[in-house]
Formats: structure tokens, sequence, C-alpha cells
């Protein structure tokens, strides 16, 4: 019922015309109302008392249960009861006006005079109060309710650093970022997404360090959004990216409060939703696909040795398996020889060409690998054993794969699941099947024309306007610190060039630490 | 044309990759033997003069591509024709570059492969490169630049760890005095790849800094000059002139001559790397000029829609130029130096940089009499 009139936005389905009206005047239609709209659904609270001591109004208080706090709202109830004194001289309008600045339990307090207004504060946790004979109702701040508790982010692990993960609540999570980063100029601004569900998301920038362009070109891409709902971030993700025909995420999402902070004193741009842990973070560049929360937190030289590690496993798991078939089928000369005879040795018994073989075991981990994913844990075991048993061993015993087969796909595998993110692990996944093609066509000239098209997709990506393979190509100088390299921290003087920056330089000009007597030298000088 | 700018040290990167290009696995100016190293050194210094002449018409023309310029210095027939010719020429030579590429390939690894399917997978590249624009060239170039630079490096050291090189190999030094030299430099390596850079001509016009064109042309031309003549000056000293001459790609034998501790040997895919990728930016600069110059002389909007029907003729073109090789080869050395070279980049560039001139005296001279 949502969106048949395509050409038309609709606020909410069957009872439009009437959403657009005001509240009533008398409190039982009011509450007639309320039931009609929302089907007497059984959860939509409806609690009618007398308001006040010397005058008593007969009011109504709304609220969905399980979304509020409904310790507030007894408190409220009680005190909107027993304790407020209502002078009889006050007509029920100068009431409502008084109870809105009496009422001290609820934080935040709004007058709303419209029904569809009514509804959406309802609907997110808001309690609604009705008097008799106002045409006007108060909405509470009174959200509440169960949340998962605040725990390790079960994606992004690390060694050294903050256990704090997202939740699925909005106001945590932006919470757990403010305690990070305590500053006014920490901005947040919101909107609601999804004509149905009403989502709400937030965009988080620090105001001064990130680029107003790309603040507005967020807000427009985000206001464009005209859905019925939208469920996780990923949904976002794909309505906002700057293309959606690339294997390559252009932004970039995290679990991790401190990665989030981290960003956001880069310049970028936050963009939270209710109801999913994950954050996008935009703009996305290649490199943070690569580069973990830890790398920052480790020592410069070991942070290093780590990102150049983490570049040959995607390497690795991007080739391993097409380089295998490009060395038997096409370059045996490029073997050494001991090695060609063992391996021609073991392909003996095989009856297929190294490709179909490569691409049988290649599926046959997926499989696993998916498998392994979607079931519950006490079966995955089982998947895994069988998975091990039939792929370790059975196979190369049956004759069916090469045994080297068997050590390529582990190395792939296992390269494939030390890329710090997931997001660009899957896009090489997909990648290494054509290349795998690739190879069996042409040997190790298929490779290279498959990766000089991969280097010119990847150099013709933008993610917000920022190139993606920034800072390598076009070629940043002041960036490469913290590219496949990361230099000692203060050697990282400025922040990442994103489009119209002007504020860049984070750290003093003498933060290379030197032994005291240095210090107090320089100190003489100046 | 396109609305994008490059930076100097793109250009740079362009350049360099462009001159090594095919350059660096053909056997360059064999014809020298051992002194091969001198003249590439002397066609780089001469080189850098004929940079010059394309540089001094860019400075009259700062905005307008080779294509463009010349109708405005010879006027429009003559100078359409021109642009027509250039645009040809460098068709033809992306055509050329690509032949040598997939014959380079066959010969190499892929016997039984037929060299149409090499070249159109070659040619697919090159395609989808000049459909993402020069921007997005220039930044792969950066890249890769990176990744060659390394392979060099570890190429080279590798020659030095297994012991090859023999420095005597490399004597004696002008054995028949200068005029071999002479003779290969003003016959062969001033044209390729030095006197190429024509090719930038079309490219000047994006640079974001102009005052550094001059510059960056000549470092880049500085750079491959010293890095082809010491990589030719190391072929001869691992393999000596004899068999240097007589082989298709000197530097395929340099590097399969490498032997390091029973393990590191036949590196063939080091030779590899460098083929295809200094191919590909050879072939892609010279087919992306040809068609912005197209876009440019017939006035098509989008350079996009000209990628695939330029593209399939430079393919085709590719495999009908000559029946076999060494047809292709001879045709290269004796016919395409003489009649298109020659002429295209040393003589329609005097002329055109002598009309500049003159047009711009004149018409400096007349505002000046216009003013008193």
């Amino acid at each position: 019922m949502w969106f048949q009139e395509t050409s038309k936005r609709k606020q909410i389905g069957v009872f439009d015309n009437m959403l657009n009206e005001t509240v009533e005047n008398e409190l039982q239609q009011n509450i007639d109302m309320i039931r009609t709209i929302t089907g007497n659904s059984t959860d939509i609270v409806i609690r009618e008392f007398l308001l006040g001591q010397e005058q008593e109004i007969p009011a109504g208080i709304f609220f969905v249960g399980g979304m509020t706090d409904e310790e507030m709202i007894q408190k409220l109830l009680v005190q909107s009861a027993t304790q407020l004194t209502i002078p009889s001289s006050y007509s029920r309008e100068d009431v409502l006006a008084y109870i809105c600045k009496k009422i001290a339990t609820a934080g935040k307090v709004k007058r709303i005079k419209k029904w569809h207004e009514l509804f959406l504060a309802l609907m997110s946790g808001e309690a609604i109060l009705l008097i008799d004979g106002v045409a006007e109702a108060l909405s509470m701040e009174a959200r509440g309710g169960e949340y998962r508790a605040i725990e390790e982010p079960s994606t992004q692990l690390s060694i050294r650093g903050s256990r704090e993960g997202f939740t699925e609540s909005l106001a945590t999570n932006i919470a757990m970022v403010r305690r990070r980063i305590q500053n006014p100029y920490l901005w947040l601004e919101s909107i609601k997404i999804g004509e149905v569900t009403h989502t709400n998301v937030s965009i988080m920038y620090i105001k001064g360090i990130a680029s107003d362009e790309v603040v507005e070109e967020v807000r427009n891409r985000l206001q464009r959004i005209c859905m019925d709902g939208i469920l996780e971030s990923g949904y976002i993700e794909q309505l906002i990216e700057d293309k959606t025909f690339t294997t390559f995420p252009t932004i970039y999402h995290t679990e991790r409060p401190d990665s989030v902070a981290a960003n956001l004193l880069e310049g970028r741009i936050a963009i939270f939703m209710e109801g999913t842990p994950f954050v996008l973070i935009v703009p996305a560049l290649f490199i943070q696909f690569f580069q973990a929360v830890e790398d920052y937190y480790a020592r410069f030289d070991i942070a290093t040795a780590l990102r150049f590690l983490r570049v040959l496993v995607f390497f690795i798991s991007l080739i391993a398996p097409s380089a295998y078939i490009a060395m038997t089928t096409f370059h045996q000369e490029m073997i050494p020889t001991q090695l060609v005879i063992a391996v021609a040795a073991q392909r003996e018994s095989v009856p297929f060409p190294a490709f179909v073989e490569a691409m049988m075991m290649e599926v046959t981990f997926e499989i696993l690998r998916e498998a392994g994913v979607r079931l519950p844990r006490a079966v995955g075991q089982a998947v895994s054993i069988v998975g091990a048993l039939v792929i370790g061993q059975a196979a190369v015993e049956a004759g069916f794969v090469s045994s080297a087969m068997v050590i390529v796909v582990s190395i792939t595998a296992i390269a494939s699941f030390a890329t710090p993110s997931f997001a660009i692990a899957i896009s090489a996944r997909l990648i290494r099947f054509l290349l795998m093609i690739l190879a069996a066509l042409f040997g190790f000239y298929g490779i290279l024309i498959g990766i000089i098209l991969m280097t010119l997709h990847l150099c013709s990506l933008r993610s917000f306007g920022v190139p993606y393979m920034a800072p390598m190509a076009p070629f940043i100088s002041t960036n490469v610190g913290d590219t496949f390299v990361r230099f000692p921290m203060w050697a990282l003087k400025e922040r990442p060039h994103l489009i119209n920056q002007t504020n860049v330089v984070r750290q003093g000009s003498n933060q290379r630490p030197k032994p005291t007597n240095e210090l107090e030298k320089e100190g003489d000088n100046h | 044309m396109e609305r994008v700018q490059l930076n100097a040290r793109q250009l740079l990167v362009l350049a360099i990759l462009f001159e090594h290009g095919s350059a660096m696995v053909i056997p360059l100016g064999i014809d020298a033997r051992q002194d091969v190293w001198i003249a590439i050194l002397c066609s780089m210094i001469f080189g850098a003069g004929l940079f010059f002449i394309y540089y001094r018409l860019f400075t009259y023309y700062p905005s307008l591509p080779l294509t463009s310029y010349s109708q405005q210095i010879v006027g429009t027939f003559f100078g359409k024709t021109i642009a027509l010719l250039y645009i040809l020429y460098f068709l033809y030579i992306a055509a050329r570059v690509l032949r040598d590429f997939g014959e380079l390939l066959l010969t190499f690894a892929y016997p039984e492969t037929p060299l149409f399917i090499l070249n159109a997978v070659m040619m697919m590249t090159v395609m989808y490169a000049a459909h993402k624009g020069i921007e997005v060239l220039a930044r792969t170039g950066e890249l890769f630049f990176f990744s060659l630079c390394l392979t060099g490096i570890v190429g080279l050291a590798l020659v030095i760890i297994a012991g090859l090189i023999d420095v005597h190999r490399l004597q004696p030094i002008l054995e028949e005095g200068w005029k071999r030299v002479f003779k290969v430099v003003f016959t062969q390596t001033l044209y390729v790849p030095f006197g190429e850079m024509i090719v930038f001509a079309m490219l000047f016009p994006y640079i974001d800094q102009p005052k550094k064109t001059k510059i960056v042309g000549w470092l880049a031309m500085f750079l491959s000059g010293i890095n082809l003549a010491s990589m030719m000056a190391i072929n001869i000293a691992v393999l000596g002139s004899e068999t240097v001459s007589r082989s298709t790609f000197p530097l395929l034998n340099t590097i399969r001559e490498i032997r390091v501790a029973n393990f590191l040997e036949r590196l063939d895919v080091l030779f590899m790397i460098a083929l295809v990728i200094g191919g590909f930016f050879k072939i892609s600069i010279f087919f992306y000029a040809g068609v912005i110059g197209t876009a440019d002389l017939f006035r098509v909007k989008e350079h996009q829609r000209l990628v695939y029907p330029l593209g399939i003729s430079v393919l085709l073109l590719s495999i009908a130029i000559a029946s076999n090789f060494s047809e292709h080869i001879k045709e290269g050395l004796n016919i395409v130096t003489l009649y298109m070279h020659i002429p295209l980049q040393v003589g329609i560039p005097l002329l055109l940089l002598l009309f500049a001139i003159i047009r711009h005296r004149s018409s400096f001279l007349f505002r000046k009499q216009e003013k008193k």
C-alpha cells in the first residue's frame, strides 16, 4: 500500500487524511482514534487517570510497552496524579502549559498538535499525555526498554585496545563516541529514513575538521533515500555508495567506537543507525581496509610489518590458485626441477586439468565456509570435521585432487581470513575466480592482464569524491606514512587529504621523543 | 578533450613508463654493438632537443592539443590534414607496438596460442583504460611505476649477486669510431623511443602546472635514457654483444642467466611483468592520443564513443600490417622510420614551430602598431 502511486510520496498508509488533522478536544475521541489507527494493538498501553489534586482533569497516558522506560512512566503517573496541584483558576489550555513546565521526571517534553506527529513520537518510544478538553498533546521522552549490553565487538577483535563494541541502540552508540571525543565541535545531525520504518539515522562529524562539502554531500545522499524501510546500515551503504557495479567496498563499516573516533579525527563522517551495531564511515579509501585499530596502538615497526603482511596476504588470497593453474598448465619451466617432478607425480593420478581441479576445490571450500557461517554452532563443528576429512584426506587419497592443490586452497583460505576487513576479503574471493579463469586461458599473461584491469578499475573508483587509491594514486607524499607502512606516531603530522580540507595538521611540531636534557636545551633557545 | 587534470608527477611517471614501454625488452639500437649505450645516451640528448620543439609549440598554445593548434598555425585545411596524419600515425604506431608485443609473447611463452587472441586480450585492456580516461591511466601508472621499479631493482640485484657482469664485454669502446654510433642514433634510437614523445603533445593541455612541463619531459627522458642505456649495457656485459645482436629479447636472456643459491632461477616472470606492463602503457598512450585526437578533430563530445570502433580497428590493423614477424621488423626499421618517424617527429613539428614563431611575431608587431 506504500508506493503504489510512485509519483506521490505518502506519509502513512490507509488513514492518511485523518492523520493530517489535529488532535481532538475530547479525550475519549482521541483514545478511540489511537485505538483505530493502531488496530487495537495490545502492546500500546493506554492508561486513563485523573490529573492533579485541586482540579481533577481526566487525562490519558499512552506508550508502547517494551520500548519505554516503565519505571519512569510510573514516576510520571505518580507525580502527575498525586503530587501535582493545579490551581482551580487555570483553564484547560493553561493546565497543559503548566504541566509542561512542572513535570520534572521527563527529560524532553514537546507539545504536539497533529496526529502524525503524535504517532511518530508514540512509535519511537515516547510517552504521550492527552488531557480532556485540550486539542493538544504532550510527548515526553521516556525511551528505554531492553537492549543488548555493550559487549566486545565480534568482527573486529584486537588484543590491545578498547573492549567496547557498538550495540543496537543508537543513543548508546553515540554516547560511546562522545565519551572518546569530548568536544563541542563533535556535531550530530539526525534524520528519519524509511517511509514505513521511520528509522533514526544520525551523521556525526567534527566541525572544522571534516570538509563541509563532503558533509553536505552525505546529507544530500541520505535525504534522497525514499524507501519503505531500512533495516541495517547495509541498506544505506548500497543506496549512497558512489558506484554499484564494483566488487570493492567504497564505504567502510565498523563495530568499534575507537575506530569511529579515529576516523572522525581524520575528517571522515560517521553514519549511525538505530538497530545495528555497524556504523558506516565515509569517505573510505582502499588502504583503510588493510588498517586495523591495533596498528596505531602497537609500535610503528611492528605495525609496519603487519601492514606488509596484510598486503601480501591480500595478494596471496587473490592469486594463489591462479598462479598454481598458470604454473602447472603453462609455465612448468618456472618451477624448480625437483618441485616440478614432485607436483607432476602427484598430478599423474588426478583425472582433471589443473583448472577444473582448482575450481572444484575452491568451490567446495566456499560451500564449507558458507555452511560454517550459517549453521548453529553445535552443527558447525560437524561441518568443519567433515570438511577437514573430506577435503584434506579423502579427496587426495581417492585421487580426485593432488595434495599440492590442497595446500594451495588452504593457504588461500587462511590468507583470506587474515585480511582484516571482511568487506575487502569477500571482493578478493570474487576476483579470485575471474583470475583463475584468466590463468587457465592465458597463464601468467592472463593473471597480469587481470591485475591491470583490476588496478584500472580501482583507480577509477571514488568514494564521496575522494580517489579510492589515494594516497598512492594520486600520490600524496605527506600521507604515505600511513599506507603500506606506518611511520612513527610523531611523523604522521597530517591528516589524510580528503576533498577540500583546510585543517590538515594534527600534531605539534616536535612530538618526537627526546632525552630530557635535549628538550631543556630547546626550551632555552626559545 | 576530457576535463581532467594531471599533476607533474603523474605526467612524469606516464612519460617514463612510455619511454620504457617496449624499448626495454627489444634489442634497442644493437647495430652499434657494444657502444649501444653511448648511442642511447646520444639519442637522449638529441631527443631532448626534439622535445624542446614540442614544448615550444605547447607554450604558444597551452590549452590545445597538437590536433587543434596545427589548425591554428597553418589554417583549417592544412591543419586538419596534419591532424589527421598524426591521428593515423598514433593509431598505426599503437597497432605496431601491439603487434610487437603479441609476437614477443608468442615466441617467448605461448607458441600455440593464436596471435590474434593474445593481441585481442591486450587491446581489450587498453580499450578499457582509454574508456576510463587519462586520469585513471595516470593513477594506474603511479601504482605500476612502483612495482616496475621494484622488479627492476630486484632484477639488478640478482644479476649482480649472481656475478654475471663482465665489464670487459663492453670493450673496446668506440671500436669503429663515432660514425657507427651516430648512424644508429639517427636511423633508430632517436625516433624510438625518444622522438615518440611527440604523442605527449596531445597530453600537455591536461597538465595542471604548465610551467613544469619542460622539466618533466626532460627529466623523464633523462631518467629513461640513463636506465635504458644501463639496461642495454648490462645485457651486453652479461651476454656479450654477439649474443645480444642475435637475440630477440636480450633482457629475457639476461634474466634467464640468473642462478642464485640453486633456487632463484628461471625468473621469466620478471620479464613477463616488464613486458606486459610496459607494453600496456605504451599502447594505451598511443591509442588514447589517437582517440582524443579523433574526438578533437571530428568534434565528438565523448571520446568514449570512439574507443570501441577505433580499438577494434587497431586490433585488426595489428594483425594486417605484416604477414610475419620478420616483415614486421623490416618495415619498422626501414620504412616506418624514413616515411613516418622522420617527417612526423622532426619535419612537421619543426615547420609548425617555424610558422608559429612567424605568426606570433607578426601578430605581436601588429598589436604594437595598433597601440601606437
